[in-house]
């Protein structure tokens, strides 16, 4: 029993050699494992699933739908949390690809460890501007208002956001807060004190070991895909982070 | 054979086009078209090797044309001063990047046609200016734009020409 989890690809036609690289990794790594959660930030940006049939816009990804799709036909498990660049992938998408959506938080149990998966935008909440912004795109009335809107309009409105000068940069996430501690501990105690919190979005990759009212507990840090990816493995016995390399970097051994 | 000027002095490659068809064609085209003139030499390891051909003096990163078929089973071993082809994790996906083995690195070498036993092609060496490659590879290093192991001065391949 393996599980792969990750996050944070940011997928973008812009940046080809970290898809060609997640697809040669599904192919490799993932297409005999169990199972394969993405906690958010899958893609770059995601303005509606009617993207899909789009001939401009849709077409970079087909090959990351047929993958997905071709794993899950092989009897892998697949799972995606949204974060906060792709809160709006739905149902068609997920159907597309064959895989299930996730609420943030959701608790998976390994063996005797209990597991907390989130994407972690919501742990950041330092950033008030941010979880202003986060509660209103969140709103379903404010996705049907917005998915309302013809897609030309909602790519226009994400391309604006893009570009956004730094003075809007947290407010749509972008310029990434870490998590805020006391988040973290009432999160935990939430969900009774898992022994793992694993997360992504704040793009620093780490394990910080933590104590909350007397239990043990690690907070677990996914990294984002660029020169390196920082991905977890997940069996009976053990939580590992692994180190992918994206760039032309020889290894040194 | 291909001649870089650098500002340290010439290196001149020998290529192996019988043992490393596509990679020597891809390496050419990249020589002929002007690509590698004003790139640096971006990753400098003295026991490891010196790496190039991807990054301007800034740290920038070129745009490269498309990866190609990785030719690493071709026999040929990373020896010191041997030129290979850098590449991601993916075995196929070498495109402008290349590096020269300072040491023998037997551990980038085929061993299999698998993720983990690809290796790396080697398709060249050095054959004048060894003391320039030893010169380079001497140099003190530190972390830039985000990489480790920048040379503090540039590196720069000033001109990468075709020559006979």
């Amino acid at each position: 029993m393996t599980t792969w989890i990750i996050s944070d690809l940011h997928l973008c036609a812009q940046r080809p050699a970290v898809t060609q690289a997640f697809l040669h990794w599904l192919h490799t790594e993932v297409a005999t494992t169990d199972a394969l959660y993405i906690l958010g930030d899958f893609v770059e940006v995601w303005v509606g699933d009617d993207i899909l049939s789009d001939p401009q816009h849709g077409a970079e990804f087909v090959p990351i739908v047929q993958a997905l799709r071709a794993l899950s036909e092989r009897d892998v498990q697949l799972y995606l949390m949204h974060g906060n660049r792709d809160f709006l992938i739905g149902e068609h998408f997920a159907r597309a690809c064959g895989l299930q959506l996730l609420p943030d938080p959701t608790l998976l149990t390994f063996g005797s460890t209990r597991v907390l998966l989130s994407h972690g935008d919501a742990l950041c909440t330092d950033d008030v501007a941010y979880q202003q912004f986060r509660a209103q795109v969140r709103s379903s009335q404010w996705q049907q208002a917005f998915l309302a809107q013809p897609l030309s309009a909602r790519l226009a409105f994400a391309e604006q956001a893009r570009s956004q000068s730094a003075e809007n940069k947290s407010k749509y996430g972008m310029d990434i807060m870490d998590v805020n501690s006391t988040a973290v501990t009432t999160l935990l105690r939430e969900y009774d004190y898992p022994e793992v919190l694993l997360h992504g979005h704040t793009h620093r990759p780490g394990r910080h070991p933590l104590t909350v009212d007397g239990h043990q507990c690690e907070r677990v840090v996914l990294g984002d895909w660029h020169d390196t990816a920082v991905v977890a493995n997940i069996n009976h016995t053990s939580c590992e982070l692994q180190t992918l390399t994206l760039s032309n970097t020889i290894p040194s051994r | 054979m291909v001649k870089l000027t650098t500002n340290f002095g010439d290196i001149i490659i020998e290529l192996n086009a019988e043992k490393a068809p596509i990679t020597v064609a891809n390496f050419l085209n990249y020589v002929e078209k002007g690509f590698y003139d004003g790139v640096i030499f971006h990753r400098v390891i003295k026991d490891f090797m010196i790496q190039g051909g991807g990054f301007d003096t800034n740290m920038k990163q070129k745009a490269t044309d498309a990866t190609i078929k990785n030719e690493a089973d071709n026999g040929l071993s990373n020896d010191k001063y041997t030129l290979a082809m850098a590449r991601t994790m993916v075995p196929d996906s070498a495109s402008a990047q290349f590096f020269i083995n300072v040491k023998d690195n037997d551990f980038l070498n085929f061993t299999a046609p698998t993720s983990q036993g690809w290796g790396y092609c080697v398709f060249g060496k050095v054959v004048e200016g060894m003391d320039i490659v030893d010169k380079i590879k001497a140099v003190p290093t530190t972390s830039r734009a985000g990489h480790q192991d920048v040379p503090v001065e540039p590196v720069i391949i000033e001109k990468a020409v075709v020559v006979a």
